[in-house]
């Protein structure tokens, strides 16, 4: 006999992620997309001389802070739904439903491997920015607590909507232009690339309802010095209401996520992955 | 002997399924025994896929009764699951995985796996281990499907039209691995083809499901005796014109005949429907008989 079923989801739930996470690696395409970010970030900014208006902060620290922000952003919000909108036409997770303990696994699975690209991403991006163009990097361990704070609490805020997403968009390529558009908006309302306050004030009333303006936020607060936060909408980090907002959109997408996820998996037969197939090969949408 | 044996693995009652207004299965009865190959044999869309669905747990049935292993499908958990394997038709998951590495994970969900090595020996895919599953051949990939099928050592294997597309070599190989699951490790196998001649080498029995019923079930050989009891005799009558006959005893209309006519009859002739020609009758009067259903809705419509 082996372990207990709950010991045994998470043997496979980690071994699992940790081979996803070795193909990721190992895939030349995915990697250089990644890496292609962070080389444009720190392109942009080495190009950016200016000061924040009203500080004596480089404004290439307030955009490396909001890249980083958008980049987490961008893995629970249009990695992952690609991910498993993917896994799910090619009959991955049919196949985990059809294995005892396989959907939890899953789960793990993704956590690991979402949690790692996050932290992966965050670290390249603010190692090669403090090489490379002199970018900011947290003072002292209270600017470091706040970084994993943010960026935990941040990537709680965008994976379960992300899993939601993914639960519901119908096949890879139209899943990657319905969340493109929004996400691609949000990157320049939320005070990432520009200073939030430069925004008229309805549009940044807009993206104040939605979470990256509150993980940028928070970002400068832990990789801008404090004088900084002068140049904030309110003049200070108010990193309690970062820290709530966040929390709701974290509580929110638990709440469509569980639901979402779970019917999804139920739906999956092998008739209706063959159907979707059938579509998928007349649309050209999947490769035979 | 243990109630396994003697229960059936797979037990269906007048099961019905209805979508919407359609009925597509209108009261399926099945008994699969312990260790026994049974085909279900049909025409696309006859109610094969519904009624698989419903014995794998992955559709709830509109009425009847179902015990699978003992226990109603909808209600499977985890260790209900881990006795069964599927073969599907229309898997392309795990495209970047190795082959060997993606046995050996499958496994590890298991409480008494097979030994993935083995396993690979036993599809014939050793050479492939450390190839990437996207670049196996359509047969290779199958052959991996059928390995994770049966890595958890299941009592129950279904295999969904498993070897369409295939060349009649790997078919062969494919009809070879199937019984030696079911002769030597006592796996009971649910299969799923519209091929006849599948059907006949492989299953020890069969049943056909056309227009969401069970129309005939038995061995290949009293299914085959059943279609041939009625033979037809052609002969030409003495006025020139073409007659046919069906009857369950062609000796004594012949006997009769020849008494008759006193002479030689002209272009007499004896034909044994084959299980082929009746399977294909039943598949046929289904299609008259929804093409003429669809016929009377016409002017209504």
């Amino acid at each position: 006999m082996r372990g207990t079923p709950m010991t045994n989801t998470w043997r496979a739930g980690l071994q699992r992620g940790g081979i996803e996470l070795r193909h990721l690696l190992r895939n030349g395409k995915e990697m250089s997309g990644h890496l292609t970010n962070v080389v444009v970030v720190l392109v942009v900014v080495a190009y950016v001389g200016d000061d924040v208006p009203g500080t004596r902060t480089p404004m290439a620290h307030l955009m490396i802070a909001g890249f980083a922000a958008y980049l987490l952003f961008q893995v629970g919000l249009i990695n992952l739904p690609q991910i498993l909108v993917t896994e799910r036409e090619e009959g991955t997770l049919l196949r985990l439903r059809a294995t005892p303990g396989g959907i939890p696994a899953y789960l793990v699975a993704k956590c690991l491997l979402v949690v790692a690209m996050a932290f992966g991403t965050l670290a390249l991006l603010l190692a090669a920015a403090a090489l490379l163009v002199d970018g900011p990097l947290p003072h002292g361990p209270g600017g470091w607590l706040t970084l994993l704070w943010v960026t935990t609490l941040g990537l709680l805020a965008v994976v379960p909507l992300g899993a939601a997403v993914g639960a519901v968009l119908p096949n890879p390529r139209e899943a990657l232009a319905l969340i493109m558009l929004p996400v691609m908006g949000l990157l320049f309302i939320s005070g990432t690339v520009f200073p939030f306050t430069s925004l008229p004030v309805p549009v940044q009333q807009v993206a104040a309802v939605f979470p990256l303006k509150w993980m940028a936020q928070g970002l400068r607060s832990a990789l801008l010095p404090d004088a900084a936060r002068t140049a904030e909408a309110a003049g200070a980090w108010e990193l309690p209401l970062v820290a709530l907002v966040l929390t709701a959109w974290a509580v929110l997408g638990f709440l469509l996520a569980v639901p979402l996820l779970r019917r999804s998996a139920r739906r999956e037969s092998g008739s209706r992955l063959a159907a979707r197939h059938r579509k998928a090969e007349q649309s050209g949408a999947l490769p035979g | 002997m243990t109630p396994r044996d003697t229960l059936p693995v797979v037990r269906a009652r007048d099961v019905t399924m209805t979508y919407g207004d359609i009925d597509v299965l209108h009261g399926v009865d099945l008994d699969i025994h312990h260790g026994e190959v049974f085909a279900l044999l049909g025409p696309n869309g006859a109610g094969k896929t519904t009624t698989v669905e419903i014995l794998e747990g992955f559709r709830r049935r509109s009425a009847g009764e179902v015990s699978v292993l003992g226990t109603d499908p909808e209600r499977g958990d985890d260790a209900w699951r881990g006795r069964i394997g599927l073969v599907l038709q229309s898997w392309r998951d795990h495209r970047r995985w190795q082959v060997g590495e993606l046995l050996t994970h499958f496994a590890t969900y298991y409480v008494d796996p097979r030994d993935p090595a083995g396993l690979l020996d036993l599809v014939g895919l050793t050479d492939q281990a450390a190839q990437r599953v996207d670049r196996l051949s359509g047969g290779q990939r199958r052959r991996l499907d059928v390995a994770l099928g049966i890595v958890g050592r299941p009592e129950l294997l279904f295999l969904d039209e498993p070897t369409t597309g295939f060349d009649p070599e790997a078919r062969h190989d494919f009809h070879v691995l199937v019984e030696r699951l079911a002769r030597d490790e006592g796996v009971t196998v649910l299969l799923t083809t519209h091929d006849l001649v599948e059907a006949e080498r492989l299953a020890d029995r069969i049943a056909m499901l056309v227009g969401g019923r069970i129309r005939a079930c038995g061995t290949p050989a009293e299914l085959a005796r059943r279609a041939a009891a009625r033979a037809e005799v052609r002969w030409t009558a003495d006025d020139g014109t073409p007659r046919r006959e069906r009857t369950e005893d062609p000796s004594r209309l012949v006997w009769e005949l020849h008494r008759l006519a006193d002479s030689p009859i002209p272009d007499l002739e004896v034909r044994r429907p084959t299980l082929e020609d009746t399977y294909l009758h039943m598949v046929n009067q289904e299609a008259a008989g929804a093409d003429g259903a669809a016929h009377e809705e016409v002017p209504a419509a």
